[in-house]
């Protein structure tokens, strides 16, 4: 056979073999669904990236021990981008032409989505639950796009509506980081309070890695502020609270999810007592657990040696609403299968307290609603159920 | 009135921090010339070397913060045998890198420790507060305006009466006619790097009551610097005041002045400064 004969029967005969086989997906195979995910274990949030990974693997290899899906194993593919769109761009590069992910989730960190979502969806592949409240991750509408986590915007809304209706501020104030979360909560705050038919009283900013509170805490007593809301992340919380109460102010609080975090009362100590935080998932307290949750923090710290976090609890969701979504596809598990069948999921309530998670054809936000929860006796303690 | 003098007292314990750390630059740039720029990792790396040794190794907390101290000085007095020696001679950028990559490297070598990388902690200080009348000092803020005075006068005896002392002054007005007299220069620059890293963690225990120690607690020489600056670069009670009034003036922006304000006013009090003062506040008694 000549070169070009040989070339041309090679053709036939691959095109007559792709079509004898019904249509595979990139990433799974007769027995495994590679599943990637962009994450950070090394950079600024290490602290969310790891217990979130570890969530993952718990869940992914219970699936495993089970059977896996319809056969098939799942297989987590990792890659670190540290926060850094660069690598995240490499990572998710190499997540899609190397390991032939079949779906990333929990890409972490708005840097590293902006940069690599683009990647992703351009080849095909699904976007799920990303680490980032930007509203690009399910806004507009995109076939392969899917996220669960609440915009700050909204909750907050709700939240502040909540409390000032039930609770009758007068006179709410808010200190807010000065960049885009800050801003975002902003909005939602005021949106809240002009539907009462009021507005922010005294507003007032930080820096990031700003140390002292002291000028900005006495600008809100100054305007005689009766709620504070806090658009800050954990160490500015504390710090808020213990200068607020160190010159004697016994002024209530409010922060965003970012706050509601076992470290604020772990550092924070007396000072944070009676704090009020919006929760989107709760934290896994071992103590006073129900027998189901305290059987999983079991596990968990036999697996990794750490006790487990909201972030543990976040990274074993996603990877269970992925199980569970791939069991309900069936057998013939492609992107385009996948994503509408996560259109007409519901995912209930579970033993974690979670919120119900819902998609339809028409939004791909699972989740707009927190929780009101309250530091009491060095704890978060949830004082009210998902608020609209 | 009462806040005024609240916000005024928090401002003067932040601005010590600021006036530590920039006293830190200031005597590395006098003895060797160099500008440092990996202070505040120093700082950071002295806040971690503490709490690891107290809540790790199950130190007391006072031994724990000397051997701190010590240890980040060690440190210091090492990468100048055996790194920052090398620099000398070479035009200014070298040294700046060089410091620079080295506050990077202390920075990795904190962050491949995970339980550093990924959580804040804190320093078992005391947490309450001292009040004189209606006035409320927390005694964290307290501690730092004390240490802070205590160093300043332990520093100026040193550098006053102390044979070592003088000797390292010498160093910084002329090396070259110091060492004619007999003064062992390179040992001199050894002793300023050692005292300089031991000055930055020192601030770094103070600082950690007030921020907690995490890795990004260094970003305060960020302020520190232009403290440096604004007291002449190579005046020791200059640097001091120059903290403070940093640490001062952004507090009271931070209440006075129209919401946004606070966090551009220290810079624009330094620019005024440096136009009114070229030689820094601390300049006529400087090397000038």
């Amino acid at each position: 056979m000549s070169p070009l004969r040989r070339l041309a029967f090679a053709l036939a005969s691959s095109l007559s073999l792709a079509c004898a086989l019904p249509a595979v997906a990139a990433g799974v195979s007769a027995d495994e669904i590679v599943v990637g995910t962009v994450s950070d274990l090394s950079g600024p949030i290490a602290m969310l990236g790891v217990p979130v990974r570890d969530g993952m693997l718990m869940r992914f290899d219970e699936a495993n021990a089970a059977g896996g899906v319809h056969g098939r194993r799942i297989r987590l593919a990792v890659e670190d981008a540290g926060y850094d769109p660069k690598r995240a761009v490499l990572a998710a590069r190499k997540l899609v032409q190397h390991d032939q992910a079949f779906a990333f989730i929990a890409n972490m960190g708005t840097p590293v989505v902006m940069a690599s979502m683009p990647i992703i969806v351009d080849a095909g592949r699904l976007h799920l639950f990303p680490f980032s409240p930007h509203r690009a991750t399910y806004e507009p509408l995109h076939p392969l796009k899917f996220q669960n986590f609440a915009p700050y915007q909204d909750y907050m809304e709700a939240a502040t509506r909540h409390m000032v209706r039930e609770r009758g501020y007068q006179r709410s104030c808010l200190l807010y980081q000065d960049d885009d979360y800050g801003l975002e909560v902003m909005k939602g705050v005021e949106k809240a309070l002009a539907g009462l038919g009021t507005e922010l009283v005294e507003r007032t900013s930080y820096k990031r890695g700003a140390t002292d509170f002291s000028s900005q805490v006495a600008r809100l007593r100054a305007a005689r502020c009766d709620l504070v809301v806090l658009a800050t992340v954990v160490r500015e919380t504390v710090a808020a609270m213990s200068e607020a109460r160190k010159i004697g102010w016994d002024v209530d609080m409010l922060v965003t999810a970012s706050g509601y975090s076992a470290q604020t009362h772990e550092l924070g100590g007396a000072a944070v007592e009676g704090l009020y935080g919006v929760s989107v998932l709760p934290h896994p307290y071992a103590e006073g657990a129900n027998s189901q949750l305290a059987a999983w923090i079991e596990r968990y710290r036999a697996r990794f040696k750490a006790e487990p976090n909201v972030w543990s609890v976040m990274g074993y969701t996603l990877a269970d609403l992925f199980v569970r979504t791939a069991e309900a596809t069936g057998r013939e598990l492609t992107p385009e299968s996948f994503a509408r069948t996560l259109e007409g999921m519901e995912f209930t309530r579970d033993y974690f307290g979670s919120p119900a998670y819902r998609f339809s054809a028409n939004d791909h936000l699972g989740n707009r609603k927190g929780r009101l929860a309250q530091i009491r006796n060095g704890r978060w303690e949830l004082i009210t159920d998902y608020v609209e | 009135m009462l806040a005024f003098v609240q916000v005024l007292a928090s401002g003067v314990a932040i601005g010590c921090v600021y006036g530590l750390v920039a006293l830190s630059f200031v005597l590395i740039y006098k003895a060797t010339e160099t500008v440092s720029f990996m202070q505040g990792d120093l700082l950071m790396l002295g806040a971690f070397a503490a709490l690891g040794l107290h809540a790790f190794a199950g130190w007391p907390l006072v031994v724990a913060a000397v051997a701190a101290v010590l240890g980040v000085g060690v440190l210091g007095a090492v990468l100048e045998r055996t790194v920052l020696r090398r620099a000398l001679g070479q035009p200014h950028l070298v040294a700046v890198l060089l410091t620079f990559g080295l506050g990077m490297m202390m920075r990795g070598g904190v962050a491949s420790v995970p339980a550093a990388a990924q959580d804040m902690h804190r320093l078992p200080f005391a947490a309450d507060t001292l009040a004189i009348g209606p006035l409320v000092l927390a005694t964290s803020h307290l501690w730092v305006i004390a240490a802070t005075v205590l160093l300043a006068g332990l520093l100026a005896a040193f550098f006053r009466h102390t044979r070592t002392g003088l000797a390292l002054r010498a160093c910084s007005e002329d090396a070259r006619s110091a060492a004619l007299m007999g003064i062992p220069v390179a040992r001199m620059h050894t002793l300023a790097w050692a005292l300089g890293a031991a000055l930055a963690a020192i601030a770094g225990l103070l600082l950690a009551p007030v921020t907690f120690v995490h890795l990004n607690m260094g970003f305060i020489a960020l302020k520190a610097f232009p403290a440096a600056v604004l007291g002449g670069l190579t005046s020791l009670p200059g640097a001091l005041v120059a903290g403070v009034f940093l640490g001062v003036a952004e507090a009271l922006a931070g209440l006075a002045l129209p919401e946004g304000a606070k966090d551009f006013v220290p810079y624009v009090l330094l620019m005024a400064a440096l136009l009114l003062f070229p030689q820094g506040l601390g300049g006529g008694r400087g090397r000038a």
